[in-house]
């Protein structure tokens, strides 16, 4: 295979495993193909993709064959956020029973791969019914390729007992490996479960990862749905998570990306039905030449809809972020409270923001507020701190975790909040001389 | 403990202190009056070590050390303490998490191992009393929402904490109630000792009954111009500053 401009093509002769024996399938794949042959990759022309270029990624040569590549339990456990958990561990694109932990699902509680027989049935209804392949270019080219991902479907009032994280491993034994994942979670009225997906690297070798989660929630269902992304700084990251909301149901979200070359990922929510609530949050911690693009949108359809975005960024040296967030209230989502909130903070002159939260309002009763800083580190803060004894390395890194904790003290489960903390730790720069 | 000699120092080219000279010796307590943009809180930064002041002439001794060489933190490493007059609120980073790093960094310098988690409540708590503290406030972000009082007294906890050779108290009386003002100030005679000095910045003599100064200065534009003992403060409270520009 070529390159990503040209890879439809090839691609209509390779078509992946999942599912070739599958009409719907089929006809679904060669309708992304004719789409994907028809726009290719987005480029910087496009308003979307205005700050975040494909092309470097489009010169890369990427492959699909992968080796044999092994990961063991200890590994896992030491990659994995989480100890107590049901896990479904994918590696190099492929579900990996053995590294799972999901023999003692409660009833009600379904978890499979996609590639099994199950998992592609239960998701088939849902797939592609969140996404726009005509308006995204590389939804289009995950439903061309899409290989394996994950399928979780709730029941009516159940409440998953434990957190459920998705472990994405690549491990680089293949390098230049393109990955492409779809996850499809359904929940059923009532039901409440807490998701990590969580996409890690264990080498430094180039890959492209490039998944779509799709997501529907039933009157009063309530979903925890956080993404950590902290693959190598040789990785391209390209993801959309995207959901639709009935009555009373709840999404709260979080991106935290903290890794990778390129990312970038899409957030949707559609509240489509009355007393519905997106919280929509993210963190990215950017260093060195780091790219990490966020775009958000939040649709207030129906009357009495509720959303609350906050996005925080950390940036340093040569890094470059983007954060476009669009709250649109339609003509007839009356008493829609919204409210959208973007911050950075920029440690050195090499960086660079692109912040742009919008908010597009058709109803006339609605409250809403939206703002986005940008800044560096409060000089009486770093002072106070260094006439108590901190050295400034330590007191700026102190003021930049402060910073960015924020974002993570909006998680609920106190577990996943510490988790998620130490990872954020790891990659918060500590040389930081603004 | 601290000799300043001469010491100018300059702000975006403009000279706000003008030749300051003052000793300090180990176990006194000083208190440096003066009105309104004299010069006073600039005197205490430059004494912890805040960037952007020029020094352009004279010298301050620490303890046989060179203080203007040295980085706020290898200061505050050494026992320099400033009480702000106005403390900043830092959500995001607990009082509690703040109070052990700042130990910490002056044990470390001091050679000594951080204290263990048990020893280290032990000891906050017995600061707090002294200060009279509810322990609630150790998990809020520093001095986040606290009131004007509370934010003062917490910067005399944080003192009472690192018990520090030379304490720089700047205005730390001001919007205090009465109440707050012997709480306070208790917490600053505690620390009284033959090895300790204090240098107290304040507008109100009123401090100075629950705090006796051993010596009063009057600073003014940028110069010490007056030094006395307590007596020196009662006199300034009938008098106000009016005759400084005259003697001057
Ligand atoms: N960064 C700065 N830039 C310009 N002028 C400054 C700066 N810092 C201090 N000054 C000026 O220096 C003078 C002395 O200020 P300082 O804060 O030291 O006064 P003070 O004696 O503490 O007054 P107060 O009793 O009101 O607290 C003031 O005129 C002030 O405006
Ligand atoms: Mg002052």
């Amino acid at each position: 295979m070529k390159n990503l401009t040209e890879l439809a093509t090839p691609f209509a002769s390779m078509t992946p495993e999942l599912g070739s024996d599958l009409a719907w399938l089929k006809s679904l794949r060669l309708k992304a193909l004719t789409q994907f042959n028809s726009q290719g990759l987005p480029s910087k022309k496009q308003e979307d993709w205005k700050y975040t270029s494909l092309w470097e990624m489009a010169q890369q040569e990427f492959t699909h064959q992968v080796l044999t590549s092994d990961v063991n339990e200890t590994q896992c456990d030491e990659l994995a956020l989480l100890e107590d958990s049901h896990r479904l561990v994918i590696v190099d694109g492929t579900f990996s029973a053995n590294l799972s932990k999901l023999d003692d699902l409660q009833e009600g509680v379904f978890i499979c791969p996609l590639s099994s027989e199950q998992g592609l049935e239960q998701a088939q209804p849902h797939i592609g019914q969140q996404i726009d392949i005509s308006k995204e270019g590389l939804n289009g080219l995950n439903t061309l390729l899409m290989n394996d991902g994950f399928t979780m479907v709730i029941a009516a009032d159940v409440k998953v007992d434990k957190a459920i994280e998705v472990l994405v491993i690549n491990t680089g034994v293949t390098t230049n490996l393109a990955t492409h994942l779809r996850n499809v979670i359904v929940m059923a009225e009532n039901s409440q479960a807490t998701v990590i997906e969580h996409y890690a690297t264990l080498s430094d070798a180039m890959s492209l990862t490039n998944v779509v989660s799709e997501v529907v929630l039933s009157s009063d269902a309530e979903l925890n749905h956080y993404k950590l992304q902290q693959e190598s700084s040789n990785a391209y990251h390209i993801a959309t998570l995207a959901a639709t909301q009935g009555v009373g149901s709840r999404w709260n979200t979080s991106s935290i990306a903290l890794g990778g070359k390129l990312s970038r990922t899409d957030v949707h929510s559609k509240l489509m039905g009355k007393q519905s609530h997106t919280t929509m949050d993210g963190l990215y911690i950017a260093t060195g030449e780091q790219h990490i693009d966020h775009h958000t949108r939040i649709d207030h359809l129906v009357p009495d809809t509720t959303s609350d975005e906050l996005f925080k960024g950390v940036l340093d040296e040569q890094s470059h972020a983007v954060f476009n967030g669009k709250v649109i209230v339609h003509k007839d989502a009356q008493k829609t409270d919204a409210n959208q909130q973007n911050h950075n903070l920029l440690l050195s002159r090499g960086c660079e923001i692109d912040t742009k939260p919008e908010m597009e309002i058709y109803a006339d009763d609605v409250k809403s507020a939206h703002g986005s800083t940008v800044g560096q580190l409060n000089e009486d803060n770093l002072f106070f701190l260094r006439a108590r004894g901190l050295d400034e390395v330590t007191a700026r890194s102190l003021l930049t975790h402060a910073f960015a904790v924020d974002v993570l003290n909006r998680i609920p489960s106190e577990t996943i909040r510490t988790a998620l903390s130490t990872q954020v730790e790891k990659h918060l720069p500590k040389s930081g001389k603004a | 403990m601290l000799e300043i000699k001469n010491l100018h120092a300059s702000v975006g080219g403009k000279e706000i202190l003008r030749g300051i000279n003052l000793t300090v010796n180990a176990g006194e307590v000083h208190a440096i009056m003066g009105p309104n943009g004299a010069g006073k809180s600039t005197l205490s930064n430059v004494l912890a070590g805040r960037d952007g002041y020029e020094i352009t002439q004279g010298e301050v001794i620490y303890k046989d050390q060179d203080l203007l060489s040295l980085a706020a933190e290898e200061r505050a490493q050494r026992g320099v303490f400033l009480a702000f007059q106005y403390p900043v609120e830092i959500p995001g980073v607990s009082n509690i998490y703040l109070l052990k790093a700042a130990l910490n960094a002056v044990r470390k310098y001091q050679g000594l191992d951080d204290l263990d988690a048990i020893d280290f409540l032990t000891l906050v708590r017995s600061k707090l009393e002294l200060v009279q503290m509810d322990e609630q406030f150790l998990h809020r972000g520093v001095n986040e929402g606290f009131s004007g009082g509370e934010k003062k007294r917490n910067e005399i906890l944080q003192m009472a904490l690192l018990e520090p050779s030379l304490a720089i108290l700047d205005e730390t009386d001001s919007g205090l109630d009465i109440d707050a003002l012997k709480t306070v100030s208790k917490g600053v005679n505690a620390l009284r000792s033959a090895e300790r000095s204090i240098v107290m910045i304040t507008h109100y003599q009123r401090l100075l009954d629950y705090i006796v100064p051993d010596f009063v200065h009057v600073l003014s534009d940028g110069q010490i111009v007056k030094s006395g003992d307590k007596e020196l403060a009662k006199e300034l409270e009938k008098t106000g500053y009016s005759w400084v520009n005259k003697e001057a």
